[in-house]
């Protein structure tokens, strides 16, 4: 397929229904080759971002273009009609045409591009072929497994070259263990086809897995733009924090700063962490680590907790324990060492993976 | 949930539903086979009466203008049908809400009083008539030509399309038409190859149902078709009654198993339409909001279309009944100022049998209603969550008598009321009538109750049993009081059909058993003109009592 050459371009987009504004001032763009995920809790305006794009929901203002074709321009009173921008989209139901075999489901866009027949036939084989459907051509939507309609939805969004792929939670209908499979292919797919691809989702580590780049949305705002190694490893609001991985929350008051380390105090115990963002002596503040860095210790030390075992899930290949330390409740993977015999356990959170936050305004309210 | 399906009161609505439903049946088919009336002793075995009907010219006119007329139904209806519902559904077009009640109005008006409308208002000396007449000199139109009854037939069916298409439209998700829009689609393409070809299946079954419908058609040619002697079937099969001066139920049996012959079918097909179209119910996509499109300048010229139609088949028509109400006489030369009165009322209110049909038309619409909503609610029970069996026995009971037009199921219980011994006494109560709308209308009332019945997931009945409750005690306490204001709903629209109903009570009418359609009929073959005006007015008010409760109450006027 052709490598598409211009890049996607979203300026400072907003749109609302009625007082509901869903997008307030989102801007992104995608180069050529590139797989942009958009990922958000539902109703961050994910979905409506995409489908913004596709010229399925009008935008109030900004401006939308794909190198020098300009899609939407709030100012300049333009909007390009959906089926004239060219673009490929995944529905997240796949949408298909149930009167249509999936080889005339496929080969619906080329017709209407007055293509040769001959050359519709071949065009739509290779696609079939590339998606692992060349058996299925003749059949109907209905008498295809949930895979093989996502694979039917992938290949007719692709077979007319689209600059830009567009899939709205393209693995949200496969069943849980499907879904780790097709996202493994279809990350593959991207790759060996040099697609560019825009891609909705909810799940952050389908994409971490999927893109190259992950724009968290939230409320309609950009909360963090960056690759999934960014996010994942340097977020810097407490909203991307919790929301990419699992996580320990440690809720209390900063005692006292020392060079970009903020000494985190609650009811009985006391850590040094990483600060993230403005923080000074008596404010509020969350304290945030990843499972997997919460570490067990076989003893009282540094940024050490002692903490009651509740109880531990054997999760298959690692087993998770659930520790107690008042009315705090504290998760990490590993074999428990019991302090003398006893159900108490020490657990080590490393300075630089214990995230300090200042507290959002109302709950430091609500605190004080 | 373990289906005991052999359960005493199940098996006894079954086998009461059977027998009210086979009975009028059998009994017309083997009578159609006598060469006399059943009950008389002389009869014999044989095909005279079929013998007889076929060697008659008018018989096979008659067919000929039943398919003349219920194919140019079908070629009127479904464009119109399908073109409103586009609009309704699918557009911007103004004033929706309104059109969407008014749409209906055709649907729950009496054919009868529809015919009756037309004539008084375009007949040759109709109140429109005569007006065109002082304007372009001659009366432009001719309403009882053949081509003007399959007109007015089919302007009168638009309703029925309308009906299944918006549902077909409505139900159709948005992606799939999205989808047509961004792989390069413009609208008017979505449109051809997408929208069109999914809700083809319910064109289809709209297509085959108004054809179907074509050959029921009783009061419009009865009307309509007499001053030029234009019969259909139906007529025919009435008229029969006159042709040899006896009692000929022989031929009126072979005729009504002729029908029968061609509407059967009909039904099957129309069953068999609806399973098919089941396959093209594609994976539910999110119900995101539907796109109207804009028809800018062309709007007022469909608005204009849809006010056209919507005069023609529900102003002309009834705004002629209420004047003809309000009137001594009419005709050439008549001042309006002059004629009007309040008599023909007065004339209805001191007929004893008048004010009993009155009487009788509305308690069959309240208490009888409200029974057959009953009954209808005992059927659908027995079949509800059944799988096999008896569920399928159900399933073809209830098809049989939408089989049957109204005009021989009633045919047929009255011989069952005359002859079977113990209900003579019967015979001249309006339960007769009763029990021949509920059997007619049976279809009709259990589609209501089982998309009821549909409403309610079956894990809040199987929650019950688990609790530990038997399944009379899971009907009473679970799905009853679920189902509670879809009964209600059926019985306001059951109303609205009892009230509407003229043709089953024509062989019923009797001293006791007169409601407000069979009579229209009698007076209208004794030439009581201002009696039909007055009694047709006062039947579109009740009619109009319920279709302002129901609108009230928010109930859907269609399932």
């Amino acid at each position: 397929m052709n490598k598409p050459a211009s890049k996607l371009v979203v300026e400072d987009l907003h749109l609302q229904y009625g007082d509901n504004k869903i997008l307030q001032g989102v801007s992104m763009t995608l180069s050529p080759g590139e797989v942009v995920a958009l990922l958000g809790a539902s109703g961050s305006g994910k979905t409506t971002l995409l489908r913004s794009v596709a010229g399925l929901e009008q935008p109030s203002r900004g401006r939308i273009a794909i190198g020098d074709t300009v899609l939407y321009d709030g100012a300049g009173g333009i909007e390009m009609p959906v089926e004239k921008r060219n673009l490929g989209l995944v529905f997240q139901s796949y949408a298909l045409w149930p009167h249509r075999t999936v080889f005339n489901n496929v080969a619906y866009g080329l017709r209407l591009r007055d293509i040769p027949a001959s050359e519709i036939d071949s065009r739509v084989n290779q696609a079939l072929t590339n998606l692992g459907l060349s058996t299925l051509a003749a059949r109907l939507p209905h008498q295809l497994s949930g895979g093989q309609q996502q694979r039917v939805a992938i290949a007719r969004a692709l077979v007319y070259n689209p600059p830009v792929v567009l899939m709205d939670e393209p693995l949200s209908n496969l069943d849980a263990k499907l879904r780790e499979e097709a996202r493994a292919w279809l990350r593959e797919l991207i790759v060996r086809l040099g697609l560019s691809a825009l891609v909705v989702t909810h799940d952050q580590t389908e994409a971490m897995a999927m893109s190259d780049k992950i724009l968290l949305l939230n409320s309609g705002r950009i909360e963090q733009q960056g690759t999934p190694e960014d996010l994942y490893n340097r977020p810097q609001t407490q909203f991307t924090a919790e929301f990419m991985g699992s996580n320990n929350q440690l809720p209390g008051r900063v005692r006292e700063m020392a060079d970009g380390r903020a000494l985190l105090e609650g009811e009985g115990w006391r850590l040094w962490g990483t600060a993230r963002g403005a923080l000074k002596a008596g404010d509020a503040a969350t304290g945030i680590i990843r499972l997997e860095r919460t570490r067990i210790a076989n003893g009282a030390g540094d940024n050490r907790l002692r903490t009651e075992l509740v109880t531990g899930m054997f999760l298959g290949d690692r087993k998770e324990n659930l520790f107690k330390l008042g009315a705090m409740r504290l998760r990490c993977y590993g074999t428990p060492v019991p302090d003398a015999g006893g159900s108490d356990c020490y657990l080590e959170l490393p300075q630089d993976d214990f995230w300090v936050f200042a507290a959002p305004a109302t709950s430091a309210a609500a605190a004080a | 949930m373990i289906a005991r399906s052999f359960s005493l009161p199940r098996t006894s609505v079954v086998a009461i539903t059977a027998l009210v439903v086979l009975t009028p049946l059998a009994l017309i088919f083997w009578q159609s086979f006598l060469n006399a009336p059943f009950f008389n002793p002389q009869r014999h075995i044989g095909v005279d009466a079929y013998a007889f009907i076929f060697a008659d010219a008018d018989f096979w006119s008659s067919l000929f203008n039943s398919i003349v007329i219920a194919a140019g139904m079908v070629l009127i209806a479904l464009p119109l049908g399908a073109a409103l519902a586009f609009l309704l559904t699918r557009t911007d077009l103004p004033g929706q809400r309104i059109i969407e009640v008014l749409v209906l109005i055709p649907v729950f008006v009496s054919p009868m009083v529809l015919a009756f409308g037309y004539v008084v208002s375009m007949g040759p000396v109709g109140f429109y008539s005569l007006w065109a007449k002082q304007i372009v000199g001659d009366v432009p139109w001719n309403v009882y030509s053949l081509t003007s009854i399959a007109v007015i037939a089919g302007l009168t069916h638009v309703p029925h399309v309308y009906l299944y298409s918006s549902a077909a439209l409505k139900s159709l998700g948005s992606d799939v038409e999205e989808a047509a829009r961004v792989v390069g689609a413009n609208p008017l393409k979505v449109a051809l190859n997408v929208s069109l070809p999914m809700t083809m299946p319910a064109l289809l079954y709209a297509g085959v149902l108004v054809f179907f419908l074509g050959f029921e058609l009783f009061g419009l040619p009865l009307v309509l078709g007499d001053p030029e002697g234009h019969l259909v079937l139906s007529t025919y099969l009435y008229k029969l009654t006159n042709k040899l001066g006896t009692p000929s139920y022989h031929l009126m049996a072979a005729v009504a198993v002729c029908i029968v012959a061609i509407t059967f079918p009909l039904v099957l097909l129309q069953r068999w339409l609806l399973k098919t179209a089941g396959k093209y119910v594609s994976v539910k996509g999110k119900a995101t909001r539907q796109k109207l499109l804009p028809l800018g300048a062309w709007k007022w010229l469909a608005l204009a279309i849809v006010a056209l139609w919507l005069i023609f088949t529900i102003v002309v028509p009834l705004s002629g009944i209420a004047l003809r109400a309000f009137v001594e006489q009419w005709g050439e030369g008549i001042k309006l100022g002059d004629v009007l009165t309040l008599a023909n009322f007065q004339q209805v209110f001191d007929q004893s049998d008048q004010v009993r049909a009155i009487i009788n038309t509305f308690l069959i619409g309240t208490i009888g209603g409200g029974l057959a909503v009953a009954c209808y609610t005992a059927i659908g029970l027995a079949g509800h969550r059944q799988q096999g069996g008896i569920a399928r026995v159900l399933d073809y009971l209830v098809l049989i008598p939408r089989a049957v037009p109204g005009l021989l199921a009633g045919l047929a219980f009255l011989w069952i009321f005359l002859f079977v011994p113990g209900l003579k006494e019967l015979r001249n109560t309006v339960f007769s009538v009763w029990l021949a709308y509920t059997v007619v209308w049976l279809a009709y009332g259990l589609r209501l109750i089982s998309s009821a019945l549909l409403q309610i997931g079956p894990e809040l009945e199987e929650a019950a049993s688990t609790a530990g409750a038997s399944r009379a005690q899971v009907m009473r306490e679970v799905t009853l009081p679920l189902i509670r204001f879809g009964l209600l709903a059926s019985w306001l629209l059951v109303f609205m059909i009892f009230e509407r109903e003229y043709s089953t009570g024509v062989y019923l009418l009797g001293q006791g058993t007169e409601v407000i359609g069979s009579m229209l009929v009698s007076l209208w073959g004794a030439g009581a003109i201002d009696q039909v005006a007055a009694l047709s007015l006062i039947n579109i008010a009740l009619v109009a009592v319920g279709l302002a409760a129901a609108l009230r109450f928010g109930v859907r006027l269609h399932e």
